[in-house]
């Protein structure tokens, strides 16, 4: 009787773990399409009982996934986000500088050519007047294109501050789920917990790590805690007044650390290197080329005379100094003002004299601009360098995506719901608990058998 | 390694989005003809098409500035043209004046048609082009360069006219080739003398002009002779600017345009691998199905 009993209870446990195994299967198929699920499995162990009466009992539910591959992930998400905001912040770049009409370059060489024409005419009212237009052009072109330089750095700015934004409500939420996760422990939260590390590594480029007291920790480069534990810091954009730029700051209660140099991956790192190098530099170079310009012309233009014979006067107004020369640029107002302005003269000469145009042609088509490039040229060296750093970040994405796939297969391959093998569970999960219903059928009616005949 | 259904859909979708685009930007060359629309479509294309842009620019800018010499040139051609007929008019009526057979009142209205053609001869020095200046005047252009006397106000400046940015070709003759600045003669001022001569019916100061006058026809051929050579070297070089046009089209055109047969080929290819990838998917879906 006590053995009956025993079955029974065998068979009741037998039937659980089943249960336990149908269970874990059907929420992996239920999950088969949520993103960042991580599959779970359950181990049925064997009981060891006296010398006929044994058992089985389900193990805790397993989570399958690889924290050491998931950092790999991470970091993969991280560079992948970064090439992809970059690869897009470069052509924003790159369509300000070359599109809605046309680029310095061109307008350059047109006014190369105008003077060409002057060569052969300069006293003629009408090629003088084109040789202005062309100059307006130049001077019109270069302050159109340091202002788009300083949208998109507007532009950049307010990414960064937007991604901030993000940044901090996604720690708070990772603290928080780092909490419930201390409490329940269950797998849904973790993949959660990890869903928002990755979206944090993709805006920011940092790692998260799981410590031994099951707390995961992320940290910027750099070192800077966004999130430790149940604590969650901020990064809070701070308005530099030197720059007019937005740092970046993790404040943790009264400890602020600027992490602004730190933060070079991620969505947000691209932010900050076209802000900091790509749009930096284009305006150095436009703010170079606006002071060539201006100064060569204003050298050759000083040096001859217009058709009232009078020299000395500039083409452009001279800027004093680099920084800001873009912005600046202006056509000297009394040239503006009177085509006889423009000197295509020798000083002293006839005003039929074409020397003032062939130097001013000189300049044109001379190395006179900085590092001995030709100012045609040195305008096309801007934009080709952003052309440049834009195929390089295409390159870059390919790269990133390949490297991100692989990860994503080897993620899939542990962690990833298998539709068919989950049925194949299903069924022998069902089939055993069927068979263990029969199995206490039978010994629930031995055993009614058995109390009959009592 | 483990591979689940949702990651070969996964697979199979990526391949079909990738060949999609493959598809969409095939189509969009072979559309638009353009393999390079900006810089990082392919850097260093885009920089040799631009490059070849601005040459092209740059030629057809001097272009330009020889074919308006050239104009100039063929107006200073026709007036020197007009003041050779004028001196040989002269010279006959000169020839003329001289013999025997002419008496006083004859000379004087001889001297009537020496005065008209002068006239005439110093309107053809005074020619102007379309933008007013003066084009015998040298580099003092913005004034007549012959006087009503037929004294020559002008220089000898003469000008050049880039043809690349490192050579250039003289484009104007000065009309002091007119004057005895070079060993020649006064042109104009000659027929004053002639004038002079014929109406103080002087007749040995008539016949001492009739040398001159001969010289003066051969200067003014000289002066024809250096336009011509001008002129000539203008039309080579607007020949060679054709040509190089021509082949900086040709470097541009291969630079960021595409070769339509490769484009086309390129969209078949593309078409094909996106119609494969479709027909994978499809299968797939279907065995998950069944499973």
């Amino acid at each position: 009787m006590s053995n009956l009993l025993s079955l029974l209870s065998l068979g009741s446990n037998a039937i659980q773990a089943q249960n336990t195994g149908l269970s874990i299967a059907t929420n992996n198929v239920a999950n088969v399409n949520t993103r960042g699920y991580s599959r779970q499995r359950v181990d049925l162990h064997a009981l060891m009982g006296a010398p006929l009466v044994g058992g089985v009992t389900a193990g805790s539910p397993e989570r399958l996934q690889d924290n050491l591959l998931a950092g790999r992930i991470r970091t993969a998400g991280g560079s992948l986000s970064m090439s992809t905001a970059f690869h897009q912040a470069l052509l924003d770049v790159e369509s300000r500088m070359t599109s809605s009409g046309p680029t310095i370059h061109e307008q350059l060489g047109k006014l190369a050519a105008r003077m060409t024409e002057l060569t052969a005419t300069p006293t003629d009212t009408i090629t003088r007047d084109t040789v202005i237009s062309a100059a307006r052009d130049v001077n019109s072109g270069i302050r159109r294109r340091a202002a788009e330089l300083d949208t998109a750095q507007e532009e950049a700015n307010a990414r960064i501050q937007e991604k901030a934004a993000q940044v901090s409500t996604l720690a708070i939420r990772l603290s928080q789920t780092n909490l419930q996760v201390q409490k329940s422990g269950d797998g849904a939260l973790r993949d959660e917990r990890d869903r928002i590390a990755n979206q944090l590594s993709e805006l920011t480029g940092g790692t998260a790590r799981i410590d031994g007291d099951g707390h995961m920790r992320f940290v910027l480069d750099g070192g800077a805690m966004l999130v430790d534990g149940n604590n969650a810091a901020a990064l809070r954009p701070i308005l530099d007044p030197a720059t007019g730029d937005q740092r970046l700051e993790v404040v943790a209660g009264t400890l602020r650390r600027d992490v602004t140099a730190n933060i070079t991956r991620g969505s947000i790192g691209a932010d900050l290197q076209v802000r900091d190098s790509v749009i930096v530099k284009a305006r150095d170079d436009l703010d170079q080329l606006a002071f060539d310009i201006s100064s060569a012309y204003n050298t050759a233009h000083r040096a001859n005379a217009g058709l009232d014979g009078v020299s000395g006067r500039n083409m452009f107004t001279q800027p004093t100094q680099v920084a800001g020369a873009a912005k600046a640029m202006a056509l000297d107002p009394a040239l503006d003002a009177d085509p006889n302005v423009l000197a295509t003269a020798a000083p002293g000469g006839a005003v039929g004299d074409n020397a003032g145009a062939k130097a001013l042609l000189t300049v044109a088509s001379g190395n006179v601009a900085t590092g001995g490039k030709t100012l045609v040229g040195a305008a096309l060296d801007i934009v080709s360098s952003i052309g440049i750093a834009a195929s390089e970040a295409k390159s870059d994405i390919y790269r990133d995506t390949l490297f991100h796939e692989n990860l994503a297969g080897l993620r899939d391959s542990l962690s990833g719901v298998d539709i068919q093998e989950e049925l194949s569970n299903l069924a022998r999960f069902e089939h055993a608990t069927s068979a263990m219903t029969r199995f206490v059928a039978t010994v629930d009616g031995l055993l009614g058998e058995l109390i009959n005949r009592l | 390694m483990r591979v689940t259904g949702n990651r070969m859909i996964d697979l199979a979708t990526g391949a079909t989005a990738s060949g999609q685009a493959r598809v969409a930007s095939s189509a969009q060359e072979v559309t638009s003809g353009m393999r390079v629309t900006r810089p990082s479509d392919d850097p260093s294309a885009y920089i040799a098409a631009e490059r070849a842009k601005l040459h092209r620019n740059l030629v057809d800018g001097s272009t330009r500035a020889v074919q308006t010499s050239r104009d100039r040139l063929d107006q200073v051609d026709a007036a020197l043209a007009g003041i050779g007929d004028v001196i040989s008019q002269i010279r006959s009526l000169a020839i003329q004046g001289v013999s025997a057979t002419y008496n006083a009142s004859d000379r004087a209205q001889i001297a009537e048609q020496v005065h008209s053609l002068t006239r005439t001869a110093i309107g053809a020095g005074n020619v102007r082009a379309v933008d007013g200046e003066y084009l015998l005047a040298g580099s003092a252009s913005l004034s007549a360069p012959f006087s009503s006397t037929g004294a020559y106000t002008g220089n000898a400046d003469t000008r050049d006219v880039s043809t690349s940015a490192t050579s250039s070709v003289r484009a104007t003759i000065s009309g002091a080739d007119l004057t005895a600045a070079n060993g020649g003669v006064d042109v104009i001022p000659l027929m004053e003398r002639v004038f002079s001569a014929l109406a103080t019916n002087d007749t040995a100061a008539l016949a001492g002009t009739l040398d001159e006058l001969a010289k003066a026809v051969e200067q003014v051929g000289l002066a024809r002779t250096r336009v011509g050579g001008s002129m000539a070297v203008l039309d080579a070089t607007v020949l060679a600017h054709g040509e190089l046009t021509e082949s900086l089209t040709t470097t541009i055109s291969n630079a960021v345009e595409v070769d339509s047969i490769a484009a086309a080929s390129n969209l078949a290819k593309a078409s094909q691998a996106l119609e494969v990838s479709r027909t994978v998917s499809s299968h797939l879906i279907a065995l998950l199905k069944l499973a």
